[in-house]
């Protein structure tokens, strides 16, 4: 017997997903077809609705609803500090300490030659600018503690220091090595908190 | 399932699923190997620091019957490019250079002993903080050689002459002719420098290019030949050539 198209194209779409290799993908289609009509219309809602109210902000390239999004706005917040990360995640890391309360810019990725990301490909460009504008006194790079994440900020560092503004690096009291995203409350306060300046 | 430990020089990473990585590594005694450590992204992994590309340590894994990925238990890392944090960009640049080009000629299942060390011998390298131009040039001079595409740099093919006043690389072509058997246009032209420094890194350690004097124009010369060969051997531009060009922009 074979398999109806419908179900070839779902098992084809959702392997494109990262991390979902071909049974991975099966198996998921198959618990779709399983589920009921009404759980499945929830699942095609939420991503519909995803791509239609969630989108990245035009200054920062964090995650929003709005644009620009809630940390750009915020008047509150310190508008002379500019702490950079590589994901949108990690912003959420950063806020978790409490501790920081200026700006972020989502660079979305980290210079890596292996995997051919280049300055070209992330949002370097927006950060020089926003710099260049004026204001900003000090500018946080707190891309990951690795190969990459350490290439990244010292090329950053590079082009901002012209730019007259006081470029620090959080402290590697993060695990060497480790991703951002996975490190706690304790630990990123600490990276935070012992940034030097570069 | 037979557990083997070995030596082994990571080259890079993929992230699987939630949590885990798939790891490329060329083991000492047995090639290039696929394998998968769990675990490996959460905060309190073991695997942490122990997967940068470049790392040399020793791997204990078992492969599984019909599976291409083996399941990797440890790594425990002996020398590390983290050593290298610090350093310039552009030397942390080229740890992943260094890595894809290996992984581009290590084969599965088929030990290349050479090629191991020469790896490892950058990652010590890289760690000291070696001059990383002297030592991009130096690692592809060998690279090439070890896959035995390396023209000769001894004398002219065409004449039998020693090389005394430079060599050119014609066009279409991988050999190196002096300028008296080489079409008169075009090529690329390798200085009486440039052959110098390739001559004394078939003699040397690269712990020892510190020592080894290259100027920039020399320097640009053995780049372009290299990456001459390097496209012609592959038959691609390697995708870190890319990006550490737009990074020196
Ligand atoms: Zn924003
Ligand atoms: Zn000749």
């Amino acid at each position: 017997m074979s398999r109806p198209d419908p179900l070839t194209r779902l098992i084809e779409q959702l392997q494109r997903l990262p991390g979902i290799g071909a049974k991975g993908a099966q198996r998921l289609a198959f618990h779709v077809l399983k589920t009921p009509r009404e759980d499945v219309e929830r699942l095609v809602d939420a991503l519909r609705e995803v791509k239609d109210r969630v989108t990245y902000c035009s200054t920062c390239s964090n995650i929003t609803e709005t644009d620009p999004c809630f940390y750009c706005t915020d008047d509150s917040r310190d508008h002379r500090m500019i702490c950079v990360v590589e994901e949108p995640e990690n912003v959420t890391a950063v806020e978790k300490t409490r501790d920081f309360k200026g700006l972020y810019h989502v660079l979305m990725g980290a210079l890596s030659p292996l995997h051919g990301v280049g300055p070209d490909d992330l949002k370097i460009k927006g950060l020089l600018e926003r710099v260049g504008k004026g204001g900003v006194e000090e500018v946080i790079l707190a891309t990951n503690p690795n190969v990459e994440g350490e290439a990244t900020a010292i090329y950053l560092a590079k082009l901002l220091k012209p730019l007259g503004v006081r470029v620090t690096r959080i402290a590697m009291g993060v695990p060497v090595g480790s991703d951002l995203e996975y490190a706690d409350e304790v630990t990123m306060h600490k990276a935070m908190e012992g940034r030097r300046e570069v | 399932m037979p557990v083997y430990t070995s030596e082994a020089l990571i080259l890079r990473t993929y992230k699987l699923g939630e949590a885990d990585r798939i790891v490329v590594f060329l083991t000492r005694d047995r090639g290039k190997k696929r394998g998968v450590a769990k675990g490996a992204r959460r905060a309190r992994s073991k695997f942490i620091g122990a997967l940068e590309p470049m790392t040399c340590g020793g791997v204990a894994y078992y492969e599984r019957e019909q599976r291409d990925l083996v399941r990797i238990n440890y790594i425990e890392p002996s020398r590390s490019p983290l050593s290298a944090i610090g350093g310039s960009a552009d030397l942390l640049g080229h740890v992943g250079y260094f890595a894809e080009l290996i992984d581009e000629w290590a084969q599965e299942a088929h030990a290349d002993e050479r090629l191991y060390r020469l790896g490892s011998s950058m990652t010590d390298a890289i760690a000291q903080g070696a001059p990383v131009e002297r030592l991009a040039r130096y690692f592809e001079y060998w690279i090439l050689r070890l896959q035995g595409v390396y023209p000769a740099i001894a004398g002219c093919p065409g004449c039998g002459e020693v090389f005394e006043h430079g060599a050119v690389m014609p066009p279409r072509d991988d050999v190196f002719l002096c300028r008296t058997c080489a079409p008169p246009a075009g090529g690329s032209a390798l200085g009486s420098e440039a052959l110098q420094f390739l001559k004394s890194c078939g003699a040397i350690a690269p712990d020892r290019l510190g020592s080894l004097p290259l100027g920039t124009r020399a320097a640009r010369e053995i780049e372009t030949v290299h990456r001459r060969l390097l496209n012609l051997h592959l038959d691609k531009e390697l995708r870190s050539t890319r990006v550490l060009r737009e990074m020196r922009k």
